[in-house]
C-alpha cells in the first residue's frame, strides 16, 4: 500500500508548472452568487429562493410560531421533528404545535434511530447563515445536524434578519462557519432531477416541499 | 451495524431490488473505435435528439446565468485559482492532508485504479460492509469500483437517479452532469415495472418516485455511503459534494461509515475560493445560480452533533494525475468536471458520450481519455474533434482545450502512433506541394480528373480515392447550374 | 466607418490550395469583386497551401515544409496586404505560423506575413461605403454560417454581414446554429464521415426552417462540406463564399 510520504513524493517529483499566484480576493470580480451594489439582502433572498421553488414567508417574530404551525397543517404532516438551532423558537413552535394537536420531536432525539429519522414526515430547522444572492440556507452538523433538514419530505427552515448575508464572499469570509461542526451546507430549494427525459421532478431523495420564514428584525 | 439494519420497519427492498443489476466495466477503448462507437447511438434516433436538445437547453441556460455580469473576468479569475492550486499541489495536498486528519478523517493513497479498488474493497472487508449507498462518482468510474465492490461481496446502490438507471441497466454514464441524457423515459419505465413487478405509471414523477422509495430504505440501511468529491479545501481539509437530489448529502450523513473517492486535483487553497468556483462549476453544469446541495465535510460526526457518519475515509487517487504536472498537458488537470464543454461540443451532440470509449466525454473526454489511458489504447480521440474552438470559449476554467487537442494530435506524431497510410500520405503530399511546379502540375491533375468526374459541376461517383467523402454528399466543384 | 477608399490602391491574393483545386470560382469572384472596387490586384507566383492539413492532423513537419513554399512566394519584400478568401487558412497564417516556424530561419519572415494577411471579408468591410457606392442588389433571403476559425480564433463575426448589408434587396436572416460548426473539420470529415454529414444536416435543417435562398460563409472548406452535402440531398439551398454573392450583385 503506498503511504502518505511515498505518494506526496511522486507528486513533488514532478516538474513544477507555471503558478499566476493565488488572486487577491479585494479584486474577484463579481458573480451571480454576488449581491449587486444597493440591494436589499432579504428581498434578494426571498426572489432567488422562490426562484428555486422555495414558499418564502416574511413574519415578525411573534409570529414564526404560527407560520411553521400553518405550513405543517397544511401539508398533513405527522412526524416531525426540531433542530436545536431553531432556537430561540423552539418552545413556542411546540406549544403552537401542540395547539394543533401535533408533537414536535427534538431531531437529536430521533435521529440515533435511522428508520425513525427516515419516517419523519416534516423537519423545522434553524440555520447559521442565509445566502441572499445565491437564495441559499446554510446549515451545520452542529445545529441542525448533517441530515436534519433534507430528510423528511417537508422542510421549513426558519432565519433571522441578521443572519442573511449578501453573497458567498461574504459567507466565506465571514466566521458563521467556524463552529458548524464536522459538516456544513448550502440548501437551496427542493431537492429535484431533470435526469428523465429533462422533465423537473421535485423531492427526489430530499423534501419536494420547501418553506423559507424569514423573521423581520425587531 | 446489523443491529442497524434489523431496527428498520416499513417496507424491505422490494424483490427486484435484492441484487443491484451488474454494471460492466466502462472500458471498450481497445475493442471498438471511435467511428463504430458513434454509429450505436446515431443509430437510436431518440437518443441523438435528446443529446442535441439536453445540450443546447443546458448551454442555453449557462449563458443565460451570467448575463450582466462580468463573465470573462470570473473565469479569468477561477483559471488562476486552478492554475496556483495545480502548480502547487504537493503542497495542498499536504496541508489538505493535515487538515483532514486532525478533524478525525483517515486518509488512503491510491497511486493507480487498482490500488483505489484494493483500498475501499479492504474496508468493506474490514469494517463488514455488505450494503453500500453510492452518490454520483466520475472518480469510481475511472476506477471500476463497483466490479471490485461487488467481487468481494458489497452490494451497491446508486443513488443519483440517472446513475440508478444505469446501473440497473447496465448500462453506462452518457454525460458527466446528466447520465442518462440518451435514456428514453419508456425505457426507464420498462426498467421499474420490471424491478417492481407491477406495471408502473408511466410518467417521471411516479418514476422518480418508486427509486426514491426503494433507494430509501437502501439509505436508511446502507452500511457505508461512497461518494466522490468535487472540491477539496486544502486550508480546513474539507471534501465538498454537490447534487441537487439530495443523494449526496445522504450518503455522508445516514450510513455509519463515508467513503470519498476524490482525485488529487480536485484541491482548492481556500472556502473563499469556493466563491468564484462553485458559481462557474453550477452555472457551467446545469445552468442554476447554485446547485440545490452543497455539503462540506471535515471528519466524522463529532461530540454533540445529532447525525452524522463514526467514520470518513478518503481515498486520495493519483492514477496518472501527477503524470501531467508540469507538462504540456498539465491544464486538463483545472477541469472541475462540470459538463460545459459537452454541452456546447459540435461532435458530443451528434454521437453522445460513449463514443468517446471510456468515463469522460467530449472535448475534455477527448483530452483526458488519451492521457489516463495512453495514446496506444485512445490516441484516436484526439482526432475525434473539428477543432471547433467552441470548448474553449465556454470552459469556465479556460482550459486550452483545442490547444491540448492539436498536442495530442502532435504527440502522437511524435511517438510514431499514426497509420501508416497516414504518415506515408503526408510525406508524399509534403514531397509533392513544397515544390510549387509540382504543386501546380498536381492541382491542374486534381482539376482535370474532377472536371472529368463532374456531371453538371457535381462529382457523385464514389471514386476510391474520394469514398469517404462522397459516400454522404456530392463534391461541387463549378458553380451549380440552377 | 472612415471613408478609406483609394486608401488601399494594391494587394496580393492568396488563392490557397482548396481555391486553386475544388473553389476557383471563389477566386475569380474575389478578383472581379476587388476590380469593381478599382483595387489593384495580383495572384503572387509559388504559392501552395498553408500547411493547415498537416499543421492540424499534428504533422509539424510536412506541414512546415509545404508551408515554406508558400511563405515564400509570399514574402516578395512589399508591405502589401495578402488577401486570404478562407477564413481558416487566414488564421492558420496570420495565428499558427507563428508557432510553425519557431525556431526555424523562416520565423521573422513568418511573423511580417502574418502581420500581411487579411481575411477577405474583414477587408471588404473596410470598404463598405465603396461597395455601397457601386450599388450591388440581389434579391435573396440569406443565411450566413460563422467559420469556426474565422470566429473563434479570428474572432471575425460582424465583417462579412456588414459587407452583405450593403446589398440592395437583400435579407440576412440569423440562424440559429450560425456559430455551431459544420462538421467539416479538414481531414475529420474524411475520417468519420458519417459523423461529419450528421453536423452538416443540424445546419441544413436549421437553413431550410429559415427558409433561406442562399447560404453564405466566408470559408471554401465549410462550403465544400454544406454545398456537398446539399448537393447529394437535393436541398433548394445554394451554399456560396461572400465573394460569390458579392460578385453576383456586383454584376
Amino acid at each position: 500500500m503506498t503511504d502518505r510520504a511515498s505518494f506526496l513524493a511522486a507528486i513533488r517529483s514532478a516538474p513544477r508548472g507555471l503558478d499566476p499566484g493565488l488572486p487577491d480576493r479585494r479584486d474577484a470580480p463579481d458573480a451571480p452568487t454576488q449581491l449587486r451594489v444597493g440591494e436589499d439582502r432579504a428581498a434578494r433572498l426571498q426572489a432567488e429562493a422562490e426562484a428555486a421553488s422555495t414558499v418564502v414567508h416574511r413574519v415578525t417574530a411573534s409570529d414564526v410560531a404560527a407560520t411553521v404551525a400553518r405550513v405543517l397543517v397544511e401539508a398533513n404532516s405527522q412526524r416531525i421533528a426540531l433542530t436545536t438551532d431553531l432556537a430561540p423558537f423552539v418552545d413556542d413552535v411546540q406549544a403552537t404545535l401542540a395547539v394543533a394537536g401535533l408533537t414536535g420531536a427534538i431531531y437529536a432525539e430521533v435521529a440515533p434511530n435511522r428508520a425513525h429519522a427516515g419516517a419523519l414526515d416534516a423537519t423545522v430547522t434553524g440555520c447559521i447563515a442565509a445566502v441572499a444572492a445565491s437564495g441559499s440556507i446554510v446549515t451545520s452538523a452542529a445545529g441542525a445536524g448533517r441530515a436534519g433538514a433534507l430528510i423528511a419530505p417537508t422542510h421549513i427552515c426558519v432565519v433571522r434578519d441578521e443572519q442573511i448575508v449578501g453573497g458567498l464572499h461574504e459567507l466565506f469570509d465571514g466566521d458563521v462557519l467556524a463552529e458548524a461542526g464536522s459538516l456544513f451546507a448550502l440548501q437551496s430549494g427542493p431537492s429535484r432531477s431533470a435526469d428523465i427525459e429533462k422533465v423537473l421532478i421535485l423531492g427526489v431523495h430530499g423534501p419536494g416541499n420547501v418553506h423559507l420564514i424569514i423573521v423581520a428584525p425587531d | 451495524m446489523s443491529a442497524t439494519r434489523e431496527d428498520v420497519g416499513g417496507t424491505p427492498l422490494p424483490p427486484g431490488w435484492a441484487k443491484p443489476a451488474h454494471q460492466p466495466d466502462a472500458f471498450e477503448l481497445t475493442t471498438t473505435t471511435f467511428e463504430e462507437r458513434a454509429a450505436k447511438t446515431m443509430a437510436r434516433p431518440f437518443a441523438r435528439g435528446a443529446i442535441a436538445n439536453a445540450t443546447d437547453h443546458a448551454a442555453a441556460l449557462t449563458t443565460a446565468r451570467f448575463v450582466g455580469t462580468d463573465h470573462d473576468a470570473l473565469r479569468e479569475e477561477a483559471r488562476k485559482i486552478r492554475a496556483h492550486a495545480i502548480a502547487n499541489l504537493p503542497d495542498y495536498l499536504d496541508h489538505w492532508i493535515d487538515q483532514a486528519e486532525r478533524k478525525g478523517t483517515v486518509v488512503h493513497y491510491a497511486s493507480d485504479e487498482s490500488e483505489a479498488r484494493r483500498i475501499v474493497a479492504q474496508i468493506c472487508t474490514d469494517q463488514q460492509i455488505t450494503r453500500v449507498v453510492k452518490s454520483k462518482s466520475m472518480a469510481s468510474e475511472e476506477v471500476s469500483l463497483n466490479s471490485a465492490l461487488e467481487a468481494v461481496g458489497v452490494d451497491i446502490y446508486e443513488t443519483d437517479l440517472g446513475e440508478f438507471v444505469v446501473q440497473a441497466m447496465g448500462d453506462r454514464p452518457g454525460h458527466v452532469i446528466a447520465p442518462i441524457l440518451h435514456r428514453t423515459k419508456d425505457e426507464v419505465h420498462e426498467l421499474f415495472s420490471a424491478m417492481a413487478g407491477h406495471e408502473l405509471p408511466n410518467e417521471a414523477e411516479a418514476l422518480t418516485a418508486f427509486a426514491r422509495e426503494g433507494l430509501r430504505h437502501a439509505f436508511l440501511t446502507a452500511d457505508a455511503g461512497i461518494s466522490g468529491g468535487n472540491f477539496l479545501i486544502a486550508e480546513t481539509g474539507d471534501v465538498l459534494l454537490v447534487t441537487n437530489e439530495g443523494n449526496g448529502r445522504l450518503t455522508t450523513s445516514l450510513p455509519p461509515i463515508h467513503i470519498a473517492l476524490v482525485g488529487i486535483e480536485k484541491v482548492l487553497p481556500r472556502r473563499r475560493d469556493l466563491a468564484v468556483l462553485l458559481p462557474l462549476l453550477t452555472g457551467h453544469g446545469t445552468g442554476q445560480q447554485i446547485t440545490t446541495y452543497v455539503s462540506v465535510a471535515a471528519g466524522p460526526r463529532r461530540q454533540g452533533e445529532p447525525d452524522g457518519p463514526e467514520q470518513m475515509h478518503v481515498v486520495l487517487l493519483d492514477a496518472g494525475r501527477s503524470a501531467l504536472l508540469g507538462g504540456e498537458f498539465e491544464e486538463a488537470l483545472h477541469c472541475i468536471r462540470c459538463g460545459a464543454c459537452q454541452n456546447v461540443c459540435p461532435v458530443y451532440r451528434q454521437v453522445g458520450g460513449h463514443a468517446y470509449g471510456w468515463v469522460y466525454g467530449g472535448p475534455i473526454g477527448a483530452v483526458l481519455t488519451p492521457l489516463f489511458r495512453g495514446q496506444e489504447e485512445a490516441g484516436e480521440l484526439a482526432h475525434a474533434t473539428t477543432l471547433c474552438g467552441a470548448c474553449d470559449d465556454v470552459c469556465p476554467v479556460k482550459i486550452p482545450l483545442h490547444d491540448l487537442l492539436l498536442g495530442l494530435r502532435r504527440r502522437s506524431d511524435a511517438d510514431g502512433h499514426v497509420p501508416r497510410h497516414e504518415q506515408l500520405a503526408f510525406a508524399l503530399w509534403a514531397q509533392v506541394w513544397s515544390r510549387p511546379l509540382l504543386y501546380r502540375a498536381s492541382t491542374a491533375v486534381a482539376r482535370g480528373s474532377l472536371r472529368t468526374l463532374a456531371r453538371d459541376g457535381v462529382v457523385s461517383a464514389k471514386t476510391p480515392l474520394l469514398r469517404r467523402w462522397t459516400a454522404g454528399r456530392d463534391l461541387v466543384v463549378g458553380r451549380r447550374a440552377r | 466607418m472612415p471613408d478609406d477608399v483609394g486608401m488601399t490602391v494594391a494587394v496580393q491574393l492568396f488563392p490557397t490550395c482548396i481555391g486553386d483545386v475544388v473553389a476557383q470560382q471563389t477566386v475569380t469572384d474575389t478578383e472581379r469583386v476587388l476590380d469593381a472596387l478599382g483595387i489593384d490586384h495580383q495572384r503572387p507566383s509559388g504559392t501552395t497551401c498553408c500547411g493547415q492539413p498537416a499543421f492540424n492532423s499534428g504533422h509539424d513537419s510536412p506541414a512546415r515544409s509545404v508551408a515554406k513554399a508558400t511563405l515564400k512566394a509570399l514574402d516578395d519584400g512589399s508591405d502589401l496586404p495578402i488577401l486570404v478568401p478562407s477564413g481558416s487558412c487566414a488564421s492558420m497564417v496570420r495565428l499558427h505560423w507563428r508557432e510553425l516556424f519557431h525556431g526555424t530561419p523562416e520565423a521573422e519572415a513568418a511573423t511580417r506575413i502574418a502581420r500581411r494577411v487579411r481575411e477577405l471579408s474583414s477587408f471588404l468591410a473596410e470598404h463598405t461605403d465603396a461597395l455601397r457606392d457601386l450599388e450591388p442588389s440581389l434579391a435573396v433571403r440569406v443565411g450566413y454560417h460563422d467559420s469556426c476559425h474565422m470566429l473563434r480564433e479570428l474572432r471575425i463575426k460582424e465583417a462579412p454581414r456588414e459587407v452583405l448589408q450593403t446589398v440592395a434587396g437583400l435579407e440576412l436572416v440569423e440562424l440559429d446554429s450560425s456559430e455551431r460548426c459544420c462538421g467539416f473539420g479538414g481531414t475529420f470529415s474524411g475520417r468519420y464521415p458519417d459523423v461529419s454529414v450528421a453536423m452538416a444536416d443540424t445546419k441544413i435543417d436549421d437553413m431550410v426552417a429559415a427558409k433561406v435562398d442562399v447560404l453564405v460563409s466566408s470559408d471554401p472548406g465549410c462550403l465544400m462540406q454544406l454545398a456537398g452535402r446539399m448537393s447529394r440531398q437535393g436541398t433548394p439551398v445554394r451554399a456560396v463564399h461572400v465573394a460569390t454573392l458579392m460578385a453576383e450583385a456586383l454584376a
